[in-house]
């Protein structure tokens, strides 16, 4: 097993330790220990990039019991290595950013620590050969995506954030664990290649194919927080937003697509991918729909994460290996120049994250502005930008599948054009109109350059870079010949539509942003409102069942029960004993704690020699 | 002769050393060093032991008439309740350093030593009975003299229950002997018995109060919440797995005909204890309580694996076993301190920990993780192993394990809420929690166990897998 990997997978998790003690002793020294781990664990991969040649493949055991091993291999193919790009670039850069926006921070060695626990946790994930190494990586990013939300656990709702992240995704990987143990036992093997070779060739059931897939995608539903588990993401934004940028919008939660990619081939011969992207184009509605009318700039930003996110689910559940994958790494770069760029503006403007507060900043801002500037244009998919190229492609093949050609591609090409509403409004009010808060305004000012614009425009260079080798990217994951999709006149199509929703933005929220507010006044408008700003009510639709269906009538019951009868009963036998003593305890003035033990002891010889007269 | 001594040594002398110390206030001292001796013995015993079958430490009282004979002989099984109750036994010694009453205490610890090696050392049914029940006197002290509020009641109760079980016990090794001729647990051969279905159930229903499996559980959450924390760790590190490693050692290895008809029993217990204590650990409020039902929940598990009766399902079982104890101590540690400094046990009460005493808390919430089944932790690898046992015997069945899973999430991260995280309770505010450095110190051992067998299994597993081996190779028909 070759050095470098083996560093890239175990230097994350001691760097973590390290980071930690180091920083509980010198506060500084927090940043350096991370940063440089951060910038090594990058080099390492490009690196390994490379000098790739072929798939890196190494067997290894973990433990066994009885007659079972349960083995821990290590496999580093394309597609993990652009995930491992884009997991250590974008940690890197994420740890860079971090320097000014956590300046403040008190406990720096905690939030350096566990950000680079994250790391090695999708580290883990991405190069594992085995299903139980991913699950190992899957379930460390939830920890550590749990640790990090509730960062400031002294307030109430970070802390109920990371709850509800933990137990919403929780609930999705014991599916995960589930269908580990039925691969395993109709199979003996956990090795995703060899799954998708074994299904390929139809040597697995097809039933148990099809319940495993069902399994995992619900797995991948609640950590990429796709209809019905997403609402946890939207909590997730209490978090710092750095943390948001790297966990929440470009790294762990493109795990339940990297999952869903790594056994395409599984995923194919189960004919489940069309439940994946059932599925995802109700996400991809629901999130873009929400996306419109959120007040803070996070949520609109973790709405649109689910959104695109079902979209590259959309683009595997059409059949399109490469679109989806493309898409995914998109999205992960122009995402997290967003949240960084959200951050950079909530940084500058004292935590204030209610767009409504913000406006005019582009003066103020005039880098971050540019550069998010260029983050909404490749979210909304306009040309040159890599996220045109990779909707288009998604929306190709969801016309040509027969499959989902019809609801699931309407819902699509609905999601993707919403999305130039959402990103234009965002964008919008952040940065054009009249201040809305003057205070605020005056007290606004540039951040550094270095610290905080740098990253930013290193991400908006790439996303504008991925969009000349969408094809070569393409080519590499799938490392075969990648045929481009298009349809017809969508180039057009999109300018077209830019062109009119860009100039019903301007005009509703800078211009006549009167007739803005009277139209929002009716009542069909307010409700409307009301439903998608509050995500179809799912989470109170959840935590109602949560709370009144198991807590307080499945769990309530029980506790009767166990009260009542099981316990009631042995209470009883008490008594009785107790009463059958009352007697004894009258002739001796001692108290009983003294004395039933003693009498219990005499009781119990006594029984012991009739027992053993009768039986000898 | 020399074995017997690392039996009816501590039971003697620490009559002595309660009188000795009575005054100096050093039991402490003596307990630990004895402690550790007794640890040092263990692994001592286990490198001397043969490939398989039983490694005859001593014989004693031999009496023709009446089988009597006092027979030291350890297996590997026994070897590892031996060296997982000396471990336990030391860092129950750490953590109770500032109790009160010390002689008397550190006393009832070591004659508590004594008998429980008794327990997994002796494979003459009738002294095997003996010492069960001398494990009883101690435990019933020291929950009924260093326990909380309702301490009578609970030290009762429990002393009550567990005798009711172990009349049954009795009843059945009288069974055996009549039928069978001995009480020697080596000789008996269950085609000898007469109505070996009898004897099984009588055991069954016996070990399941000590394991403590649905419905007969409801005295262990009483003793926990009285008990003071140490003992509770005593309670569920060492008294619990006396039954279950009786279930293995009776009803499994002694009897596996009858264990493959009535297995479903036992599964079906443990699958009942899996999710009911569950559901009442979410409901609870009462912080130790909450504990005490995730610790029965986890019994469940246990018994889930061993009821496969295969090599693997054994392994995981006792694997779980091991797990269990090192993550539920903590968790019954902490509860205890947070209650001794705030006075209080309802989670309400609580809140914010984390901001006054952030490593302990961080060791509680390491501990909540290893219950809940996280990777890198000891409770993912005994929940997956047995899963992955289990799986291919029970099939659909194992929702239950899935359930159980997820409910343990559930009830552990709403603790971590309620109790370390979020805003200070007023409680919380003006409270001095200061934890004495022994204390601290079990529990980072504790810690550093979880983490460890988490990672790297194979150090147990090489263990444990060789105690079954045996019972493998035969194919389930010792």
């Amino acid at each position: 097993m070759n050095i470098p990997i083996i560093i890239l997978i175990f230097l994350p998790f001691i760097g973590s330790v390290f980071t930690f003690i180091v920083g509980k002793i010198y506060k500084k020294s927090a940043f350096i220990c991370a940063y440089i781990i951060s910038i090594i664990l990058f080099s390492l991969t490009v690196y390994i990039c490379i000098s790739f040649t072929q798939a890196l493949s190494f067997d290894l055991e973990w433990f066994s019991f009885g007659n079972i091993t349960l083995p821990f291999g290590i496999y580093i193919d394309e597609l993990s290595l652009v995930m491992l790009l884009i997991a250590t670039g974008l940690g890197a850069l994420d740890i860079h950013f971090s320097h000014d926006y956590m300046a403040d921070e008190r406990d720096q060695a905690r939030y350096y620590s566990k950000v680079l626990f994250f790391i090695g946790g999708m580290i883990l994930l991405v190069s594992a050969k085995e299903m139980l190494g991913l699950f190992v990586g899957w379930e460390f990013m939830g920890l550590a995506s749990y640790l990090l939300i509730s960062f400031w656990h002294q307030n109430s709702s970070p802390a109920d954030a990371g709850v509800s992240a933990f137990l919403y995704t929780k609930f999705g990987d014991i599916f995960l664990f589930a269908s580990l143990g039925i691969i395993f036992y109709t199979t003996g093997t956990l090795d995703m290649i060899k799954l998708n070779e074994l299904s390929s060739s139809g040597e697995i059931n097809s039933q148990v194919a099809y319940v495993v897939s069902i399994f995992i995608f619900i797995a991948a539903i609640g950590k990429s927080g796709q209809f019905p588990l997403f609402p946890w993401l939207m909590r997730a934004m209490e978090g710092p937003t750095t943390v948001s940028a790297l966990i929440h919008g470009a790294t762990m939660v493109n795990s339940g697509i990297y999952i869903v990619a790594r056994m395409f081939d599984f995923y194919v011969a189960a004919e489940a991918l069309v439940v994946v992207a059932a599925v995802a184009s109700l996400s991809a509605f629901i999130g873009a729909t929400s996306a419109l009318v959120q007040n803070e700039m996070k949520k609109v930003l973790a709405y649109s994460t689910m959104s695109h996110l079902s979209l590259a689910f959309i683009g595997l559940g059409a059949g399109s290996l490469a679109a989806g994958m493309t898409h995914l790494i998109n999205h992960a770069i122009f995402k997290a120049l967003l949240f960084l760029g959200a951050g950079a503006v909530i940084l500058s403007a004292h935590h204030v994250k209610d767009l409504w507060r913000l406006g005019g900043l582009k003066n103020r801002l005039i880098l971050v502005s540019i550069f998010m500037g260029m983050g909404v244009l490749s979210l909304s998919g306009i040309p040159i930008f890599s996220g045109f190229y990779s909707k288009d492609a998604i929306i190709a093949s969801t016309l040509l599948n027969p499959e989902t050609h019809g609801l699931i591609s309407t819902l699509t090409i609905i999601a993707a054009l919403l999305s130039i509403a959402y990103a234009g409004r965002l964008w919008t009010l952040i940065f054009v109109g009249k201040p809305r808060d003057e205070e605020l305004h005056v007290s606004i000012k540039a951040p550094s350059k270095f610290w905080i614009s740098l990253p930013l425009g290193v991400m908006a260079t790439l996303t504008l870079a991925l969009g000349v080798f969408q094809k070569e990217l393409a080519e590499f994951i799938t490392a075969e010949k990648y045929h481009e999709l298009h349809v017809n006149g969508l180039f057009t199509f999109m300018m077209g539509v830019i062109l009119v929703l860009g100039l019903i933005i301007y005009y509703f929220y800078v211009r006549r942003t009167d007739l803005r507010d009277k139209i929002s006044a009716q009542p069909l408008m307010k409700s409307i409102h009301q439903i998608l700003f509050n995500g179809y009510y799912i989470e109170m639709m959840i935590n109602w069942f949560a709370k009144s269906i198991i807590v307080n009538a499945v769990a309530k019951s029980i506790n009767w029960v166990e009260k009542n009868i099981v316990d009631a009963f042995i209470n009883g036998v008490v008594t009785v004993t107790h009463l059958s003593f009352t007697f004894l305890k009258h002739t001796h003035s001692a108290k009983v704690s003294n004395q039933s033990g003693a009498m219990m002891l005499g009781l119990m010889m006594i029984v012991a020699t009739v027992l053993i007269r009768s039986f000898l | 002769m020399s074995y017997l001594s690392l039996i009816f040594a501590p039971i003697i002398l620490s009559i002595f050393i309660y009188f000795f110390t009575k005054q100096t206030n050093n039991a402490k001292y003596i307990a630990l060093a004895l402690f550790t001796f007794m640890l040092y013995m263990s692994i001592n015993i286990y490198m001397h032991l043969p490939e398989t079958g039983y490694l005859l430490l001593s014989s004693f009282l031999h009496v023709e008439a009446f089988d009597f004979n006092l027979v030291l002989q350890v297996d590997r099984l026994s070897v590892i309740m031996l060296i997982l109750t000396s471990v336990l036994l030391i860092l129950v010694g750490l953590s109770s350093w500032s109790i009160e009453k010390q002689s008397a205490y550190f006393s009832l610890l070591i004659f508590f030593c004594g008998a429980i090696f008794g327990v997994f050392m002796s494979t003459n049914l009738m002294w095997f009975f003996i010492f069960w029940e001398l494990t009883l006197i101690p435990m019933y002290f020291l929950i009924g003299i260093w326990g909380a509020e309702g301490r009578i009641y609970a030290a009762v109760k429990f002393f009550l229950y567990t005798h009711v079980a172990s009349m049954l016990i009795l009843l059945s090794f009288f069974l055996i002997y009549k039928q069978s001729g001995t009480f020697d647990m080596t000789l008996i051969k269950s085609g000898v018995l007469t109505t070996p279905a009898l004897i099984w159930w009588l055991l069954f229903i016996g070990f399941s109060v000590k394991m403590p499996l649905f419905p007969f559980h409801t005295w262990l959450p009483d003793a926990h919440v009285q008990a003071p924390a140490p003992i509770s760790v005593l309670l569920a590190g060492v008294l619990l797995k006396m039954g279950a490693y009786a279930m293995i050692r009776m009803l499994i290895l002694i009897l596996p005909l009858q264990a493959q008809k009535y297995a479903w029993a036992i599964l079906l217990l443990g699958l009942i204890s899996l999710l009911y204590a569950g559901f009442m650990a979410l409901y609870e409020t009462h912080l130790k309580k909450m504990v005490a039902y995730s610790s029965i929940s986890h019994m469940g598990l246990v018994a889930i694996g061993i009821s496969t009766l295969s090599y693997d399902g054994l392994s995981a079982g006792v694997y779980e076993m091991i797990g269990h104890a090192f993550i539920i101590s903590p968790l019954f540690l902490i509860a205890g301190f947070l209650h001794h400094k705030t006075g209080s046990w309802q989670m309400r009460d609580m809140g914010g920990i984390m901001q006054r005493v952030p490593y302990i808390s961080a060791i509680f919430v390491l501990a909540g993780l290893g219950a809940l089944g996280l990777p890198g932790t000891m409770g993912f690898i005994g929940e997956l192993s047995i899963l992955l046992s289990a799986i291919g015997k029970y099939g659909v069945w194992l929702i239950v394990i899935l359930l159980g899973s997820m409910l343990s999430a559930a009830y552990l991260i709403w603790t971590f809420r309620r109790v370390i995280y979020g805003e200070m309770s007023e409680v919380v505010k003006i409270t001095d929690f200061k934890m004495p450095k022994a204390e601290f110190l079990s529990l980072i051992i504790f810690s550093i166990f979880i983490i460890l067998f988490g990672i790297y299994p194979q150090a147990l597993f090489d263990i444990i897998n060789q105690a079954f081996s045996a019972y493998a190779t035969s194919g389930g028909a010792l």
